[in-house]
């Protein structure tokens, strides 16, 4: 029974990975897609992103003649920590073979890491655009991470395990409720994942002027095979992000991997969590514009007093509670 | 006095008359030894082999960890200031005095208490004793000033080994010697020091523009970083939650560690980037990476463990002080759940910032385009210095792959601190987790290889379109690049301003420092006032006395 737990876990770790690879383009285009037609134009289409990257990939890399020996490795140190993380996360079901290893505190530090090298890529010409996105980028991590930190906090002391696929298990099978405390973390992670993923009210995907770039300005100087790698992780960490709010907000449904008959029902359900967020997304982008680079640290600092709330509700509950 | 299960005791016959000297070997003490010997011998491999002060000052150290009695610790804590004193002043004038100064204060505290009895009295004159040898806030302003100055080799010791004795003192007598009369509070005093120093520290280390100065930052962040773990463990203890203590002392005694190899890798490492360009300031260097490949990648692998980055050897602590953090707020009453709450977002604003100074050393430094012809112009380090480095770098493989075998090791000074803890697992598996990573990128590389184009041009960087720059500027202009200030603008702007003021002050200097240089100035323009006092003013005191004596006198005999 056991080997046949461990197979079927197995079994379930190879096809999320699969699916999350395979996915990760198409929640981007269709978040553009959707964008572009609540916009009235008829947009590119959802599968426009797996185009991108057969064209960039197929173009040559071009170098420039100042960039030093680690040029090409910073694509590959910004896009491992993203799949390693994205190996982690749970998407259709819990319990993955990575379930141990899946610390809500490990993946704060992949994404960093990946945030890191990306910054690094950024300042390897030395070229103004480059280091003014870099500057910005590192502005925007400081008071996310704060955030982000204490909003993990409600999550680990309410499911009482410090792994998301722990977290997502206790909110799928215990009857937490819908508390106070849950809420406000729901909305400071909502800012911090719009902040990381680099998307409106912080930075526009879609912006083409240099000067008002954060993320897009650290891969001016990279084309080719190298600009694909960036790419994908871009692409990569949307789905992360989309999948970890998800497990952890929206657990229900979620699929047991040792228990194959409830792998369609969490599959199904997890596609449709991820077109929700995506629209939900697409939707927020329409109704809010981008903000100057100095009203993003006080937006953050919502996020920050959101995530401080969260954990005082949390504590005044259990108080009450006890 | 400080006998606690020693293993082997050993009487040395120095000292007091009567008394001797006493040595003992103890788990802490063996744990902290393990600690200084790398970096000890990198510093002698690295050019101090040949200088007696470094041997007396390493003595010092050592003489400080293995003490059994109150009198060696004092005497090997005393020899340790006088010799660094020394060093500084080789190094540097200005920052002596300072330097000497706090080193007086932290022996005019360290003195007293280890004699007084066990108590919160105690307690408190060895925290500031320790805790001002160890760059504690608030008494912490001197750090980015003093460890600087020496020549690398021996900031690297200062920063990475004499500050660790100090916090080996803290622990020493918060968790053993007046460890019967300990009290929760102690711990939360340890943790507030902590916050501070992380907070400080890190947003120094993230606009600091000379790289040393720099380092110093962060020794001051680390330094908070361990207080926290042992404040949250000597209140745990206090507070009857062994599980929660040894958590805690796991990540400080690993911080310990860790901080010990990166520390001193980075210190040479600067050293090497002053010999090779004659400067330290970020706003001077650039693009050093090309000229000092070897170099740069070990100072790579020390800003990955400065930053707390997964797979680095920083990482492990941090990973395990969150964890602290998160189960101390799990307990206790709702304001000091409240406070671990903010404590968190402090240490969350604490690890970007440190991260950020970690991409600024590497980015600005050792990336983009050389900014003067010295950067330029600079030439591998010597072999002496790139082997101390790599032998730290080596050194801290084991800590960055196999934590868990590392505490594992630590175990029993924890078992030795905290009675009655179980081993605990650690929760982080780098192993497995660059496994994965390994995978994914072998995944990618092969297939980019596979369907990518082949070949790669080399071309003039796009620069967002703009025109090549003209023969006389070979790496283009200068100020085109943005440099060690202006790349910490915006942190500047968003975290610097409120929190050190316009003049960029540390609050520990301008609420400290400041205010005791000028009650100084006071004092001896006074003292100055009545040296230079005329005969009659004199007359004038002695007569004003001898009535103020003599009403004093009769009022007291009316009474």
């Amino acid at each position: 029974m056991a080997a046949l737990d461990l197979l079927l876990r197995l079994l379930a770790t190879i096809l999320h990975a699969a699916l999350v690879f395979a996915l990760a383009p198409l929640v981007l285009g269709l978040v553009a897609t959707l964008r572009a037609r609540l916009l009235g134009r008829r947009g590119p289409p959802p599968l426009q992103p797996y185009l991108t990257l057969v064209k960039l990939i197929r173009k040559t890399t071009l170098v420039p003649d100042n960039a030093t020996e680690f040029y090409p490795v910073w694509p590959y140190l910004a896009f491992a920590p993203i799949a390693a993380a994205a190996l982690l996360v749970p998407g259709f079901c819990a319990g993955l073979l990575t379930a141990g290893l899946s610390d809500i505190i490990t993946i704060i530090g992949l994404l960093a890491l990946s945030r890191a090298a990306i910054i690094l890529a950024g300042l390897e010409t030395g070229f103004g655009f480059g280091g003014a996105g870099a500057a910005r980028d590192i502005l925007f991590g400081i008071f996310a991470e704060a955030a982000l930190l204490v909003t993990v906090l409600t999550f680990v002391l309410i499911a009482h395990s410090p792994t998301v696929d722990g977290i997502a298990a206790a909110f799928r099978d215990n009857h937490i409720g819908i508390q106070v405390s849950l809420g406000f973390a729901l909305a400071a992670t909502f800012m911090v994942a719009l902040t990381e993923t680099g998307r409106i009210p912080v930075d526009n995907p879609a912006g083409h002027l240099e000067l008002a770039m954060v993320h897009e300005a650290m891969l001016l100087e990279y084309s080719g095979k190298n600009l694909a790698l960036f790419e994908a992780t871009a692409m990569l960490r949307l789905t992360v992000w989309m999948s970890l709010i998800a497990t952890i907000f929206c657990p229900f449904g979620i699929g047991r991997a040792v228990d194959i008959l409830s792998w369609p029902a969490g599959l199904a359900l997890w596609l449709i969590k991820l077109a929700a967020l995506s629209s939900g997304l697409a939707v927020f982008e329409l109704s809010s514009a981008k903000m100057r680079i100095f009203r993003v640290p006080e937006f953050l600092g919502v996020a920050i007093l959101l995530g401080l709330l969260s954990a005082v509700f949390l504590f005044l509950a259990q108080r009450i509670g006890s | 006095m400080v006998a606690c299960r020693v293993v082997e005791s050993l009487t040395l016959a120095l000292g007091l008359p009567g008394q001797g000297m006493h040595l003992g070997l103890d788990p802490l003490t063996f744990l902290f030894l393990l600690i200084l010997a790398p970096q000890i011998t990198a510093a002698a491999i690295a050019g101090e082999a040949r200088s007696p002060t470094f041997w007396a000052f390493v003595l010092g150290m050592v003489t400080a960890l293995l003490a059994a009695d109150a009198f060696t610790l004092i005497f090997g804590f005393e020899l340790m200031s006088a010799a660094s004193w020394l060093l500084v002043l080789r190094g540097d004038r200005r920052p002596a005095t300072l330097y000497v100064a706090i080193a007086l204060f932290s022996g005019a505290c360290l003195v007293p208490a280890v004699f007084l009895p066990p108590g919160g009295l105690a307690f408190i004159l060895i925290l500031l004793g320790a805790g001002a040898k160890a760059g504690l806030a608030p008494i912490h302003a001197w750090l980015p000033r003093a460890h600087p100055a020496p020549a690398a080799a021996i900031s690297a010791i200062m920063s990475g080994g004499m500050v660790k004795v100090a916090l080996y003192v803290i622990i020493r007598y918060a968790f053993i010697v007046l460890g019967g009369s300990a009290q929760p509070w102690w711990g939360m005093v340890l943790v507030l020091a902590g916050a501070a120093s992380v907070l400080i520290g890190a947003l120094r280390a993230m606009l600091e523009v000379e790289l040393k100065t720099l380092l110093a930052c962060s020794t001051v962040e680390h330094v908070g970083l361990i207080a926290i773990g042992l404040g949250i463990a000597l209140r745990a203890k206090a507070a009857g939650d062994p599980a929660l203590a040894e958590l805690a002392l796991q990540a400080a005694l690993l911080c310990a560690v860790a901080h010990g190899l990166f520390k001193p890798l980075l210190f040479l490492g600067a050293g090497a980037v002053k010999h090779a360009t004659g400067t330290t300031s970020l706003d001077w260097l650039g693009g050093l990476l090309r000229g000092m490949p070897r170099l740069g990648g070990l100072m790579l692998v020390g800003a990955a463990g400065m930053a707390a980055l997964p797979l680095g050897p920083g990482f492990a602590p941090e990973f395990l002080l969150l964890h602290t953090v998160i189960a101390a707020a799990a307990t206790g009453g709702i304001v000091a759940r409240i406070g671990f709450a903010a404590l968190l977002a402090i240490l969350g604003l604490a690890a970007a910032l440190a991260l950020g100074a970690a991409i600024r050393l590497i980015g600005i430094g050792f990336l983009g385009r050389p900014r003067t012809l010295r950067a330029a112009a600079a030439e591998e380090a010597d072999r002496p210095t790139l082997t101390a480095m790599t032998l730290l770098a080596v050194c801290a493989i084991p800590v960055a792959l196999l934590p868990g075998l590392l505490l594992l090791l630590i175990q029993p000074v924890i078992a030795q601190l905290v009675p009655g803890a179980a081993p605990l697992r650690l929760g982080y598996a780098p192993l497995p987790l660059a496994l994965l990573m390994a995978a994914a990128a072998a995944a990618a590389m092969l297939a980019l290889r596979r369907f990518g184009a082949r070949g790669e041009r080399q071309v003039p960087a796009w620069n967002g379109g703009f025109g090549r720059p003209p023969v006389w500027l070979p790496f283009g202009d200068p100020k085109t690049q943005p440099g060690g200030t202006g790349f910490a603008e915006p942190v500047w702007r968003a975290l610097g301003i409120p929190i050190l003021r316009h003049a960029g002050a540390d609050p520990g200097e301008l609420y400290l420092f400041t205010p005791i240089a000028r009650l100084h100035f006071r004092l001896t323009r006074l003292a100055e006032r009545i040296r230079r006092a005329t005969i009659r003013q004199r007359l004038a005191f002695v007569f004003a006395a001898l009535v103020l004596f003599l009403l004093a006198l009769g009022l007291g005999q009316n009474g």
